[in-house]
């Protein structure tokens, strides 16, 4: 028995059904060849066994077999797209995993996220992913989209794919929107009020479009639900079937445009005939794909555990109290820009509508056959135009712009805003000395001369107090409403609880219109384990 | 190197340094947490301080000092130690604090020393009782008041100690020199201005556009017919309304809802500088 046993044809056996296993997995690779794939070698076997996995894998019968060469270009794509579906996934994986501990009820919300963040190890890490992914795809989506623009790759038979990358763009505007609501803090509450309030303002079914989607007349129960089941469910289902055949038309049909001047340029044909050249998918972009990937989580973990990115996250919501200033998320400033500009209905529904439907017509209204950026001035110039159009309507919609606040509010909302951290928060707590400080024109040197090392970043706070209220005071040319004739200013600070200090700004001024003495007054107290140091 | 390796050598090195810094902040994350957990706690304080200025500091003092003889402090050592067994409460202090918070109080547990009975005398005040706060500002509230744990002074021996004799429900008794400024500020803190308000305009003895101050109030109302109180003249309605508030009700509001003990909770000295202060109010 034993001497039937031979220890080369047991290896030989092993590597076999080892081999074998490996070809099954990988539907046609063995081992030998996988070492090829990652050595960036050529295929030893014929017929090629990396073209048989497309048509056995599922996952890789989505995938092209090989792309132009031309195509493959990183200054003509930038991996934009590669990476919009990126964080789709990136998004979709972190957000099923946020599932386990979110609870969409308005009582338990809050809490739910506060939770998240101190009893889940790598909790906050998960929603810092998640909310930067959203911000990344926003971004990516966009430029995705001006490069496809720019490089005119929407003409004759990629139109319906410009047509499905529009409607990607408005999923993802709004997947980001609705998420924007759960975790049911003042940011989220008021901003989703505004966007929502817009619905209301659609002709003939507005009251009807508001109600769907708030659940209600304001955002309460019905309202967290509705955003969340869309946020999780409809949305995302929609997100999938769009970019499954926006990426079927550019895999199956048209493949990603080549640059303007292989097709139209004035080039050798030698060259022509060499940018078509294939490039297969294993292993050349299968590898660089799986970069990208490393790269891109990389990049996520980098910019959140080593530069510090943050998901924002303000008091719990609260309908009785609208924040000073509430602002909607960056990418939906130019909106509240048009609002500020006119009428809610035609600034809010009806042009938004207007422009959408003008992307989606693009291929339609561009009959210019040229792709070259050189032979289209007149869409170049338009696209850079309404650039230039929403980076100034993203700077109206932002609380800078077009918002009077009463001088006494702004600065002491300036210095110690509603929501957020402020520069009088970031004072050390030991340097709040406690204290009446009145402003008088000259700046102290040092607020706490008793205090070995001072208090400097308390003086520096209450020098850039005492510097706007002067100028409130003294300067004729600023607006009525920024001035405070005869004003009187002081910073009090008290020691109210065991590591609790209560600080105060009064300001006292003569009211011009109602001829009275009138005086702004606000609390904060400041604990000394708040954090924010 | 191809640029397949150059990739693949780059992917598993970004693979690997994520690995190792996921790795490293994991380490960290029990500190994380336990730091997040503080900083929660004080951001409840703080709120918790914001939301007792405004709803609680009227009746409980600014500083949890209360009112004798009218509301309890809650900055008292009594409070921290006794107060369950008291009740007779199986919770912790934070689940009472929640509870009387949240459900107010239709019966005073010491009715001895701050009498209320037949009308809440705390008022619910979480929403789903009818009050204005959501559970997690009760909390809040909550958290602050637990703050004052360490070092809340005794105050039930502050509480007997009165600057001199109660002053008594004699109207026509002869006062000491009163001072408005003193008057004023007792105003606030005896816990007047709790009820006599009308926002925004503030305390109700005020002059407002549409009438005078409370002094010359006051001598309007002698001269009504239906006036059925004993007093002669202003300063003596004006003590007769403080100590015996029954004793005449101006039309339109109800009798029995002002606490008649301020007789039993003010000295000469204090009921002389308060009537001095209101006489000032033309």
């Amino acid at each position: 028995m034993l001497k039937s046993l031979d220890i080369q044809d047991l290896k030989s056996r092993l590597y076999q059904a080892i081999d074998n296993r490996v070809r099954i997995i990988t539907a046609g690779l063995n081992l030998r060849e996988l070492r090829n794939v990652l050595r960036g070698d050529p295929p030893e076997e014929k017929p090629n066994p990396r073209y048989k996995v497309h048509t056995t894998s599922f996952l890789f019968h989505i995938r092209p077999r090989y792309y132009e060469k031309a195509s493959t270009i990183f200054t003509h794509t930038f991996r934009l797209g590669f990476f919009s579906t990126f964080f789709f996934f990136v998004e979709a994986i972190t957000g099923i995993i946020l599932m386990i501990y979110y609870s969409p009820v308005p009582s338990e919300a809050y809490q739910s996220i506060l939770n998240l963040e101190s009893n889940v190890p790598y909790g906050k890490l998960l929603r810092d992913i998640h909310r930067l992914g959203a911000e990344a795809m926003v971004i990516f989506v966009f430029l995705h989209m001006m490069r496809t623009f720019l490089t005119g790759s929407y003409k004759k038979e990629r139109s319906f794919t410009w047509f499905t990358g529009v409607l990607l763009l408005g999923v993802t505007l709004f997947l980001s929107f609705f998420g924007y609501l759960l975790p049911w803090d003042q940011l989220a509450y008021w901003a989703v009020t505004i966007g929502t309030g817009m619905a209301e303002a659609a002709p003939l079914f507005g009251r009807e479009a508001n109600l769907l989607l708030r659940g209600g007349p304001d955002i309460g129960a019905n309202g967290l639900l509705r955003a969340y089941l869309l946020h999780v469910v409809l949305l995302p289902a929609v997100a999938v079937l769009l970019i499954s055949i926006h990426y079927y038309k550019v895999s199956r049909e048209h493949g990603i445009s080549l640059p303007a001047k292989y097709e139209e340029g004035d080039i050798p044909a030698e060259e022509k005939k060499n940018a078509r050249q294939r490039i297969d998918f294993i292993p050349d972009l299968l590898t660089h794909e799986v970069f990208l990937t490393s790269l891109g989580i990389f990049a996520l973990i980098v910019s959140i555990i080593i530069f510090g990115y943050s998901a924002p996250l303000e008091n719990v919501a609260n309908p009785q109290v609208t924040p000073l200033d509430t602002k909607a998320p960056w990418y939906f400033w130019w909106l509240q820009g048009l609002l500020k500009l006119g009428d809610k209905t035609l600034m809010g529904v009806i042009l938004p509508t207007i422009i959408a439907g003008l992307l989606i017509a693009i291929p339609y209204i561009d009959r210019n056959p040229h792709r070259s950026l050189y032979k289209r001035p007149v869409a170049v110039g338009i696209g850079i135009l309404s650039i230039l159009v929403l980076v100034v309507l993203s700077y109206m919609g932002t609380p800078l712009y077009g918002i009077e606040t009463p001088a006494a509010t702004r600065i002491v909302q300036d210095l110690a805003p509603e929501e957020g951290v402020g520069p009088l928060r970031k004072i050390p707590f030991d340097q709040l000395q406690p204290g009446t400080y009145e402003v008088t024109g000259t700046v102290p040197r040092d607020l706490c001369p008793n205090l070995d090392f001072g208090c400097p970043a308390l003086t520096s706070v209450f020098a850039e107090y005492s510097r706007r209220i002067t100028r409130a005071i003294n300067d004729p040319a600023l607006p009525k409403i920024q001035r405070l004739p005869n004003g009187q200013a002081f910073l009090i600070i008290e020691d109210w609880q065991t590591d609790l200090r209560k600080v105060t700004f009064r300001i006292l001024w003569d009211d011009p219109d109602s001829q009275q003495r009138k005086t702004f007054e606000k609390h904060i107290f400041i604990h000394r384990l708040r954090g924010d140091e | 190197m191809s640029r397949v390796q150059l990739e693949v050598f780059f992917g598993t090195l970004f693979v690997l340094l994520s690995g190792g810094i996921l790795l490293w902040y994991g380490l960290n994350e029990p500190k994380r947490m336990a730091e997040y957990e503080l900083h929660q706690r004080a951001k409840s304080i703080e709120v918790g301080a914001e939301l007792y200025d405004i709803n609680c500091k009227g009746c409980h003092g600014p500083q949890g000092e209360g009112v004798a003889g009218l509301w309890p402090p809650l900055n008292d050592r009594h409070f921290f130690t006794n107060r369950l067994t008291e009740v007779g409460w199986s919770g912790t202090l934070e689940d009472y604090i929640i509870s009387t918070v949240s459900g107010g109080r239709l019966v005073s547990t010491r009715p001895d020393r701050y009498p209320g009975q037949g009308r809440p005398v705390m008022p619910a005040w979480a929403e789903r009782y009818g009050g204005p706060l959501r559970d997690d500002q009760i909390r809040n509230i909550a958290a602050f008041i637990l703050n004052w744990a360490d070092t809340a002074p005794d105050r039930s021996t502050q509480m007997a100690e009165m600057a001199g004799p109660p002053t008594g429900t004699d109207i026509k008794k002869a006062l000491p020199e009163g001072d408005p400024t003193r008057g004023e500020g007792l105003a606030n803190t005896k816990g007047c201005v709790v009820c006599h308000i009308s926002a925004p305009t503030g305390p109700a003895w005020l002059a407002t556009p549409q009438q005078p101050g409370i002094a010359t109030r006051a001598e309007a109302i002698l001269t009504d017919p239906n006036y059925t109180g004993n007093a002669t003249s202003a300063v003596e309605y004006l003590h007769e309304s403080i100590v015996l508030p029954n004793a005449y009700i101006v039309p339109g509001f109800q009798a029995g809802v002002m606490p008649a003990n301020y007789g039993d909770t003010l000295t000469d000295q204090e009921l002389a500088d308060i009537l001095a202060y209101l006489l000032t109010l033309k």
